[in-house]
């Protein structure tokens, strides 16, 4: 009696347990799927129910077009790593190779090695064959890293498999190929079903290895999200989750009901409902490139231009715009130095000009043709790393400083602030060597393009006394960080802050006394570039005092376009963050590239980082 | 046709596509780790092991031993969660719906890995949804975010369903009759657990524990946005190598010392499994 009871409650509270595990799995989707119908586009505060975000998913080209590439490239991955993985497995199933070690190494290795070690080896194959980076490198790396992934699931099956089935069939004269298809495929398909399945998530969810692999015309949805990440989780990447998930649950409900033997017409709901939501981005205005129609190909940050700002110059010069998006200048060199990408233009930062520029991967610009020019401000022109503006005009401008919440802290005009134990707790440092050692090196009197080991050691030994103090080093979305309350005082890009105080009132950004840094991007040509007359014709368009106020009001970063700036409205024009006043201007310095240092600053950054 | 020769026609697709975007691009990457960064981050090509002895410096290997314990804990604590779930799928609930429960558990994985720990950030933080409910019933807020709890929440709620499923697996094939044995010789249930139904899911438990493992060491999201990057992994190291400092020449050194912790890790793995199936 007394075990049957105990036995009645292990099971009730295995039960219990599995509950809670289940939601534990499901909390974080609830919340993204609530995320998708909130009123509010921050994260932090629930303000009602709405459609919007989805309407709006509908009207974000470059998201819809991410969406589609990541489905042609999971589904072609997908049906090619299956076919190969499966074969695979139903030959090691079927025969003991000899020195098979060397076999089961080249299948598990795959799996073992870290993803951003087989990104770039396969950076340096694509480069050695000079194969053009697009969706075709890309396929080709989702197979090399799925292929593994089917054959160790479908092996799994096959190992538990009754060989004498097979062996049946053999006796009853059938061949190995006829023994293959009519009793051992049909044996093994649920496993061959699970390892699609399988090789379908890692494809769709993969960012590491697409993002070194990727080329024109190849920006998958994960690099689309990554790229977007700086602005926060935006409530339309939301509402493409939560249509991913509802496509694949419908999908797998009609799988599961097939397998369970109901009728086929209650089984096509689910399924055609689900194939209809995957085909919806196809349908919806499909790609639109048109055969011989000329396009220009745009690799750039994102948040940098508008998509109505691109439709006036696809108009004007009746061409396509090609965009792909980025969220490093390393992964942009990486990208040009391999040198089979395929981009007309691109948007390195300052520093990244002059490292292109050394290896001579700029094209040498066409000043004739840039008319325009003449509207920039001289202050901007003519800078060390890249002298007499040769090979790159600027786009954007920034500077490195402190916003903060001032209810909570007062006002803020020095660098100490972030070192301030009053503030222990509720304080975030940029997730940049470059940055946090360079505010350590100005409150030591010294510049930010410092070179010298000693003094990068005392800039270390601040950053080390300031740990304690901090709550995270962000450099993605650092301004949502303090919008949604986490912290008080952020390090951080203006532009991003300028855009948080346009939210909430409460926010205010600071260039310390003591000098910062500031960051200039422009726009250039890289050599090889299939249209460089085109490419030409964009960077003047850009340069047009109203299209160049049209950026800077849609995009909130600072114009270096005098005639531009005189358009904009009074808000934008005189905002402190946009376009800081004159003495503000005189203490900060440009960001330059610091060559060999550059492993000194990553280590020392290492250090701090790893220190407990 | 003979059967080895169908064999080697249905393997060599795979291995040649393999041979041809795996091995020789590593055979790349083993070169570049024995040269060094040239000045503008290309790779100077030399036969020199510095990249080696530098990977083994004191602060790194202190990173690879954060990174070995982040692992083990994130194994160890989804081996406690999946192990009874999987068990309850297996004998507990009726046979119509275990594999609807089963696909319950990877679903959440058809959405992006950021998407999902940004769904988390939302959750943990200090105007979050779970201090928010500890507000509603009158409880103090707690600092969730950015610490190693944290971390340790992301990861295994990332790898948790690689441990389930291998569990499962392997407790579905297990005999039922050895379990009623030891019930009905009067064993107690924790007796039963630790001398019967632990040992007979070995395979599963070493099975998911590599799958867990593995993936875990190369961690480097969950360290970066519920960590608040305050803590270095291998990861993170790595990639910094390759995205940041522009040294491939020491980053590719870094992941080949990782992939032989892997290594060594597997072989580990192979013994319980090895002993299993003597059972």
């Amino acid at each position: 009696m007394a075990a049957a009871e105990a036995g009645a409650d292990v099971k009730r509270g295995l039960g219990l347990f599995a509950l809670g595990v289940y939601l534990f799995l499901y909390a974080p989707i609830v919340v993204l799927a609530a995320l998708s119908f909130n009123e509010s586009r921050s994260s932090a505060t629930w303000e009602g129910f709405t459609f919007a975000w989805y309407l709006k998913l509908l009207q974000n080209a470059q998201v819809m077009q991410a969406l589609r590439t990541s489905l042609i490239v999971a589904f072609v991955s997908t049906v090619v790593s299956t076919l190969l993985g499966t074969a695979a497995a139903l030959a090691f199933h079927r025969h003991r190779f000899r020195r098979a070690g060397w076999l089961e190494a080249l299948f598990a290795l795959p799996i073992v090695v870290p993803e951003i070690v087989i990104a770039s080896s396969l950076v340096l194959l694509y480069a050695a064959l000079s194969l053009r980076l697009g969706l075709v490198t890309v396929v080709l790396a989702h197979v090399a890293f799925s292929v593994s992934y089917v054959v160790v699931v479908v092996r799994a099956r096959l190992a538990g498999f009754d060989r004498t089935l097979e062996e049946a069939a053999m006796d009853l004269g059938a061949g190995p190929w006829r023994t293959l298809f009519a009793v051992t495929l049909p044996l093994c398909a649920p496993a061959i079903l699970a390892g699609a399945l399988l090789a379908f998530a890692l494809s769709i969810d993969d960012y590491v290895i697409t993002s070194f692999v990727a080329g024109v015309g190849s920006t998958t949805l994960p690099l689309q999200i990554y790229s977007m990440v700086r602005s926060g989780v935006s409530p339309e990447i939301n509402a493409v989750s939560t249509l991913l998930l509802l496509a694949t649950s419908l999908l797998l409900l009609a799988a599961h009901l097939l397998e369970r033997g109901r009728p086929a017409r209650l089984c096509a709901a689910p399924a055609g409902l689900g194939l209809a939501l995957l085909a919806g981005p196809f349908l919806l205005g499909g790609p639109a490139a048109a055969g011989g129609e000329r396009t220009l190909n745009l690799y750039i940050w994102s948040n940098y231009i508008a998509p109505e700002t691109l439709a006036k110059f696809e108009a004007r010069h009746g061409v396509k715009v090609n965009v792909d998006l980025y969220d490093s200048n390393e992964a942009l060199l990486a990208k040009l130095q391999a040198g089979n990408a395929n981009y007309d233009v691109v948007c390195p930062s300052n520093y990244a000009v002059a490292i292109l520029a050394r290896q001579d991967l700029l094209l040498p610009l066409d000043l004739s043709a840039l008319p325009n020019l003449a509207h920039v401000d001289p202050a901007f022109l003519d800078r060390p790393h890249d002298p007499g503006n040769r090979l790159s005009i600027p786009y954007f401008w920034g500077t490195t400083g402190i916003a903060y919440r001032k209810s909570r802290t007062g006002p803020i005009d020095s660098w100490n602030a972030l070192w301030d134990p009053r503030f222990a707790g509720r304080i975030l440092m940029l997730d940049d060597a470059r940055e946090t050692l360079g505010a350590a090196l100005l409150l030591d009197g010294r510049g930010v393009n410092e070179e010298h080991p000693a003094a990068l050691g005392r800039a270390r030994q601040r950053l080390l006394a300031q740990k304690p103090l901090v709550r995270t080093y962000n450099s993605a979305d650092f301004d949502q960080v303090l919008l949604a309350g986490d912290v008080w005082l952020a390090q951080g890009w203006s532009g991003q802050f300028a855009k948080a105080m346009d939210q909430d009132p409460d926010i205010e950004y600071v260039v310390p006394k003591e000098g910062s840094s500031f960051f200039l991007d422009s726009l250039a040509i890289p050599r090889g570039a299939p249209h460089p007359q085109l490419a030409h014709a964009f960077l003047d368009f850009v340069m047009e005092p109203e299209i160049a106020a049209e950026i800077c009001a849609t995009m909130r970063y600072s114009t270096p376009n005098r005639s531009a700036r005189a358009l904009l409205p009074a808000a934008i024009r005189d905002h402190p963050a946009i376009f800081p006043p004159a003495d503000v201007m005189k203490r900060v310095e440009l960001l330059e590239d610091v060559g060999e240092a550059t492993v000194l600053y990553d280590r020392l950054w290492t250090e701090v980082k790893s220190a407990r | 046709m003979s059967a080895r020769r169908q064999a080697l026609l249905l393997l060599a697709p795979a291995a040649l596509t393999l041979l041809v975007l795996f091995a020789v691009p590593q055979a790349l990457m083993f070169e570049a780790s024995l040269g060094r960064r040239s000045a503008y981050g290309g790779i100077v090509h030399e036969w020199s092991l510095a990249n080696y002895a530098r990977a083994l410096e004191p602060l790194y290997l202190g990173i690879f031993a954060r990174s070995v314990g982040l692992a083990a804990l994130t194994t160890a604590l989804c081996l406690a969660l999946a192990w009874p779930v999987a068990w309850w799928i297996a004998f507990r609930v009726p046979q119509r719906h275990k594999s609807a429960l089963l696909v319950l558990l990877v679903l959440p994985f058809w959405t992006s890995f950021l998407v999902r720990m940004y769904a988390w950030i939302v959750l943990l933080r200090t105007e979050g949804v779970i201090n928010a409910a500890l507000a509603a019933v009158g409880l103090p807020a707690f600092d969730l975010l950015y610490n190693d709890l944290a971390v340790l929440i992301g990861q295994v709620y990332g790898e948790l369903p690689f441990m389930a499923l291998p569990l499962y697996a392997s407790m579905e094939k297990l005999d039922r009759r050895l379990l009623e044995a030891a019930a009905d010789l009067g064993a107690s249930p924790l007796r039963r657990l630790r001398e019967v139904a632990l040992p007979l899911t070995l395979p599963g438990i070493a099975a998911g524990g590599v799958l867990v493992f593995i993936p875990s060491l190369g961690a480097y999201l969950a360290p970066d946005l519920l960590g608040g990057a305050k803590g270095v992994y291998v990861g993170n190291l790595v990639q910094a190598q390759f995205a940041v400092a522009r040294d491939a020449p020491f980053g590719a050194a870094l992941s080949f010392v990782l992939a032989l912790l892997v290594l060594v890790a597997v072989a580990a793995a192979r013994r319980p499994l090895a002993a299993a199936r003597a059972l």
